[in-house]
């Protein structure tokens, strides 16, 4: 991921949300975003903020984790809201696929 | 350029006669990316695959179809513009900066594809590359731009 500002947030100290709905028994399906060189840091942040409504540092985190790990998971969901969300990425250029948690 | 005046419904931005020139020029390049870069799963163990895939491929069409009337519509508006002795005055809501980003990104990552998808941007120059690695590089001094304005804003 290409970067145009250092973000001020501490990684780990973020309540994600995505793991609460893991109990749940229905199939879900994972939304993730895939790091690439070309997309902006800023950028990804801003595309998370609107498309998950996300305050800025929820959004910061997961695009760090893009930027540090390779991909980060964004939502655990049904597979329409999962395929929406995945629609919502793409149309923003992000890398970003919906696959089966197993 | 740069950001002027900021309310909570109007970003306003100062472009050099250059400046104005290029972002047109950028624009007028969506869209770049190609249609079948787009892929809904890595892993495909998704149930009705190929039409999952045509449903997005549709929805992502559309979506396309609709900037570049957009697009359109403001290369065409006169107003969007006051042009000044010096340059040029661009006044945008901040969903319509949301809007130009997505279209100045498409611009930049379709481009990337272009050059091959590389790890590394900086790739060489040549009659190939060249107008592939501009657009990229213009397209990213307008992202960075307005996404500096959207940041201070919020």
């Amino acid at each position: 991921m290409a970067a145009t500002a250092t973000p001020e947030i501490q990684p780990g100290v973020i309540q994600t949300t995505e793991d609460k709905s893991k109990s749940g028994l229905e199939p879900g399906y994972l939304v993730i975003c895939w790091n690439d060189p070309v997309n902006f840091m800023d950028y990804v942040t801003h595309v998370f903020q609107v498309v998950f409504g996300w305050p800025r540092k929820k959004a910061e985190f997961h695009m760090l984790q893009v930027h540090e790990q390779g991909k980060s998971v964004l939502a655990r969901e049904s597979m329409e809201k999962a395929e929406h969300y995945v629609h919502q990425l793409q149309k923003y250029s992000l890398h970003a696929t919906m696959e089966r948690d197993e | 350029m740069k950001l002027i005046q900021a309310t909570k419904s109007r970003l306003v931005f100062q472009l050099g006669q250059r400046e104005e020139l290029l972002l047109l020029r950028v624009l007028s390049l969506y869209p770049c990316v190609p249609p079948a870069h787009r892929q809904l799963s890595k892993g495909g163990r998704l149930p009705e695959p190929e039409a999952n895939q045509r449903l997005l491929d549709e929805a992502l069409a559309e979506h396309r179809a609709d900037n570049k009337k957009q697009l359109q519509a403001l290369l065409a508006d006169q107003r969007r513009f006051t042009h000044m002795e010096t340059g040029a005055q661009l006044s945008l809501s901040p969903a319509q900066v949301d809007w130009v980003l997505q279209v100045l990104n498409d611009v930049r990552v379709g481009s990337w594809v272009q050059l091959g998808s590389p790890e590394e941007l900086a790739v060489g120059l040549n009659e190939k590359t060249s107008p592939h690695v501009r657009a990229m590089e213009m397209a990213g001094y307008f992202q960075a731009q307005f996404l500096e304005a959207l940041g201070g804003g919020t």
